[in-house]
């Protein structure tokens, strides 16, 4: 079945002002366009494919997202059309890459330095280690206008404040915000035609992630230049991009209007992505629901349909022979994929649930009897760091200034706030990895923490086996009883008893937070704290682990005190939500009435921050 | 939730990779070069033809005369078989030095890191006290109180050495110790001893490794300097370093009998260095 004799399942949504950005992909000559792109790579040596086929244009004035999980190819693509594929990854490329009119696969090494420098700007996820530390950021910026007051000038576009003073700043001295302000001031020196924007707020917190994107789109606008913009969060795509190609293992799944795409994905990946994200208005006693797992080696993956493993819609068809990508006539999109868009739209309706805030409010593990009684008791806690800065005085960091806190037993806490909140100090004193400087933090039972970075808190040069054994041995679990625990732990987490005799370098991020969530509750503790576990996952692995959390606390009774940036995911996992800002509790209460009617402004803040999907319908059609 | 594979491990042989990258196999071959040095000090006493100390045939024959591959020297004794003796010689006394002070200087460093606090202050003051001592010097003097002999001057260098071990490898420990896998354990309720057992020194083990057998070549050039200088074996004892100072007047004449014991100990050196660079790699690319 091709794509013209598809039924329509939509009709077009966007009859808002002026011409599209596909209407202009034909008017003008795009900015970059990328042909048949391939790229395979050797990573430890092992080569593999990491782009297998993309076809992508960006207009002029445009903002394209990029969006896939992570290792579907999407940061190799935006350092092909820079070219900045690194040399010791022995990359072998086929297809061609134009960006600004220079060819970026055979173009002399002086050629693509002058594009770089004057017609392309780069924003990376991380601005301190982008940033030059020893250098000034008013010489860095201008490093690349030439000109002082034009360097100034560009501050101020960016709006930084007082940008004279902010000159003289080292990148140290500056916030994360701040940092990717200046990054940006930077990429637009050149009056560059093309900015290409690396996850640039994935490291921010919510507000300041909110600042930055209108920034984006404002300086779209001010300066006319186009935006490649990759992430891995849909919701945050939705809030300034004009298209969105969504990559799957280094194809293009599907590509269109954001407004359009989002809310009528033609691909099952897209429609299962936009299912397993977490909003406001997920239903709280319910599982979450996730893609299913990824359990195909990459060879076998190569045959048919890159995503037919984990599609419900798959036909023997998908497993042999790669879909094109296609135009989708009535909408300028374009999607790769055998089964028609309305089998998708069904798909996708039934996933994805109706409904407000208001909606599955019930509470989440609702158990007849929860033990009574307190099982943290948080008094008067203050905790302070000093920090020193080369020759510089001595700072005092209040982490934790005077918070009091009760967690009964059985119940679930949210903890939410941005980075430097102390919304993870107080969850380290309270497991007592951190000593405070006042107060006092009583735990009745016993506590395990699951952290947020999984592979670096298994200890790298032991087995999983080895990491649930100790903790029985500690427990004077008999070793009889011993093996039949693990197993029960392992089938708990949907892990296969082979991962035993495994390293945990070896695993998938997904497999290595399951396995510090089965070291965690092997032998059951009464408290659980989680520190950010599923921050640095994928949605739908993300989902998934916060399932096992779930169910876990469930099963085995357990206390949950769950660190989060992320309000979403506060308001599923806990009973309650506290809010902390500048090292105090500013709110707390019942998880949803947090969520519905925030008393304190800087709840509100953390709420209208939250990137919601359905932005683009109340948000103008960009006019350009 | 069934069904998920759990990867192979990446840098078995056997998993289902066909070739080995070059850039490994070199590293692989320039360690068993590594292995073979020392199998070679091993079986020197085999190896060696003749016996090194009695003369075995002319005066001054050159390299590969009949029986005698690298020549005789000025006292007709086999060059191959004092070469190999003296190898031996230099090779374990470099790796004695380095044993010792990795073992001594390890402990110290485990348990000033580990401890911190006011063990790791007093441990680190006596560390640095040692730090000051010039390695040299300290060998010529404890030559000068105890006699001259290969056994004394092992002591004055190895009484020097063990402190940079210990400053690596407790700054090491102190990295580790912060870790988050560590703090996991902790949480678990890993033991102390157990906790730096099987959570932290595992970790160190590399680096240590590494920066021992970098180490080496720099041992092996000191001792051949100072049994250049006389504070090696006594006499008639085959020793690389002395052997070059004692036939260096002969260096126009015939110019193999001091060059092929200076060119063994650059050799050796080279090794050491090589193979270290390549354990590096190696233990690096792994992690």
């Amino acid at each position: 079945m091709s794509a013209h004799d598809m039924p329509t399942p939509d009709t077009a949504p966007a009859t808002a002002t002026g011409p599209t950005t596909d209407a202009l992909a034909t008017a003008a000559a795009p900015v970059a366009s990328v042909r048949g792109l391939t790229v395979s790579l050797r990573r430890q040596g092992v080569r593999s494919p990491v782009l297998r086929g993309i076809d992508l244009d960006i207009a002029p004035g445009e903002i394209l997202g990029l969006v896939g999980e992570s290792g579907s190819g999407k940061s190799v693509l935006a350092m092909t059309m820079l070219g900045l594929v690194p040399r010791s990854a022995r990359p072998r490329i086929t297809g061609t890459v134009h960006t600004a009119g220079t060819d970026m696969l055979h173009g002399s090494a002086a050629q693509l330095r002058a594009v770089r420098r004057t017609r392309l700007g780069v924003i990376f996820q991380d601005p301190m280690t982008s940033l030059n530390p020893t250098i000034r950021v008013g010489r860095q910026i201008t490093e690349v206008t030439g000109d002082k007051g034009e360097a100034i000038t560009l501050l101020g576009a960016v709006r930084v404040p007082e940008p004279a003073k902010r000159m003289r700043s080292f990148p140290h001295e500056l916030s994360g915000g701040l940092r990717q302000r200046v990054m940006a001031a930077i990429a637009l020196a050149g009056r560059p035609r093309l900015i290409v924007a690396d996850e640039p707020t994935t490291a921010l917190d919510v507000t300041v992630q909110a600042q930055l994107l209108t920034l984006l789109a404002d300086l779209r606008d001010e300066f006319g230049c186009s935006v490649l913009f990759i992430t891995h969060d849909l919701a945050v795509a939705a809030q300034i991009t004009d298209r969105i190609a969504v990559l799957y293992q280094g194809r293009v799944a599907e590509i269109g209007r954001s407004a359009h795409l989002l809310r009528h994905p033609t691909h099952p990946y897209t429609a299962g992505l936009l299912g397993s994200r977490l909003s406001l208005s997920t239903p709280r006693g319910v599982a979450l629901p996730t893609l299913p797992d990824d359990s195909v080696p990459v060879t076998e993956r190569l045959r048919g349909c890159a995503y037919h493993t984990r599609c419900p819609l798959a036909v023997d068809r998908c497993a042999t022979q790669q879909p094109p990508l296609e135009q989708v006539e009535d909408t300028g999109g374009q999607r790769a994929c055998w089964r028609d868009s309305g089998a998708v739209s069904d798909v996708h309706d039934a996933v994805v649930p109706a409904g407000g805030l208001a909606a599955h409010a019930e509470p989440l593990g609702a158990r007849a009897a929860d033990p009574p009684g307190v099982a943290i008791e948080v008094r008067g806690l203050t905790c302070q760091f000093h920090t020193r800065s080369g020759f510089g005085p001595r700072h005092t960091v209040h982490a934790l200034q005077g918070v009091d806190l009760d967690v009964r037993a059985g119940e679930a806490l949210s903890v939410v706030g941005e980075s430097g909140s102390g919304k993870s100090t107080l969850l380290r004193v309270i497991a007592g990895l951190t000593r405070p400087t006042g107060g006092s933090a009583v735990l009745r039972g016993t506590a395990q923490m699951v952290f947020q970075d999984a592979g670096s808190s298994l200890t790298p040069w032991l087995t999983v086996g080895d990491l649930l054994r100790e903790r029985l041995r500690i427990a004077k679990v008999p070793p009889a009883a011993a093996t039949g625990r693990v197993d029960t732990v392992l089938a708990a987490m949907g892990l296969p008893s082979s991962v035993l005799s495994v390293r945990p370098g070896e695993l998938s991020g997904g497999q290595r937070q399951r396995v510090a969530l089965a070291r965690a509750v092997v032998v059951p503790p009464t408290v659980l704290l989680c520190d950010e576990p599923t921050s640095a996952l994928d949605a739908s692995l993300a989902a998934s682990v916060l399932n096992l959390i779930r169910e876990m606390r469930r099963e085995l009774a357990m206390t949950v005190v769950f660190v989060t940036h992320d309000l979403a995911v506060a308001r599923l996992m806990g009973d309650r939500i506290a809010v902390m800002a500048h090292g105090r509790l500013v709110e707390e209460g019942d998880a949803q009435d947090i969520v519905t009617a925030p008393a304190d402004p800087r709840t509100r803040a953390l709420l209208d921050a939250v990137p919601r999907i359905d932005g683009p319908a109340d948000r103008p059609e960009a006019t350009r | 939730m069934t069904g998920m594979t759990v990867p192979r491990r990446r840098f078995s042989l056997s998993a289902g990779e066909k070739f080995l990258p070059a850039d490994r196999i070199v590293n692989w071959a320039l360690v068993g070069v590594l292995v073979l040095t020392t199998l070679v000090a091993v079986f020197a006493s085999v190896l060696a033809p003749d016996n090194p100390i009695q003369p075995v045939g002319d005066l001054n024959l050159p390299p590969l005369s009949p029986h005698h591959l690298l020549g005789t020297d000025n006292l007709g004794r086999d060059l191959l078989s004092r070469t190999l003796i003296g190898l031996r010689a230099s090779w374990f006394s470099a790796l004695a030095v380095v044993v010792i002070g990795l073992l001594s200087g390890g402990l110290l460093g485990v348990v000033a890191g580990a401890f911190g606090g006011w063990v790791d202050g007093l441990l680190m003051r006596f560390t640095d006290l040692f730090l000051a001592l010039p390695g040299a010097l300290v060998a010529i003097a404890v030559n000068a109180a105890l006699g001259p002999g290969l056994i004394h001057t092992l002591i004055g260098v190895s009484v020097v050495w063990w402190p940079y071990y210990a400053r690596i490898i407790r700054a090491e420990v102190r990295g580790l110790a912060g870790r988050p896998h560590v703090e996991a354990a902790r949480l678990a309720g890993v033991g102390r001893l157990r906790l730096i057992r099987r959570h932290i020194l595992p970790g160190v083990v590399p680096t240590a490794v590494v920066t021992a057998s970098l180490d080496i070549g720099n041992v092996v050039v000191l001792l051949a300097g100072l049994s250049f200088l006389g504070l090696g074996q006594s006499a008639p004892a085959p020793e690389l370093g002395a052997d070059v100072q004692n036939t260096l007047y002969l260096l126009l004449e015939q110019w193999w009998i001091p060059i092929i014991p200076a060119l063994t100990v650059m050799l050796l050196s080279l090794i050491a260095n090589l193979g270290g660079d390549a354990l590096r790699n190696l233990l690096e690319g792994d992690r």
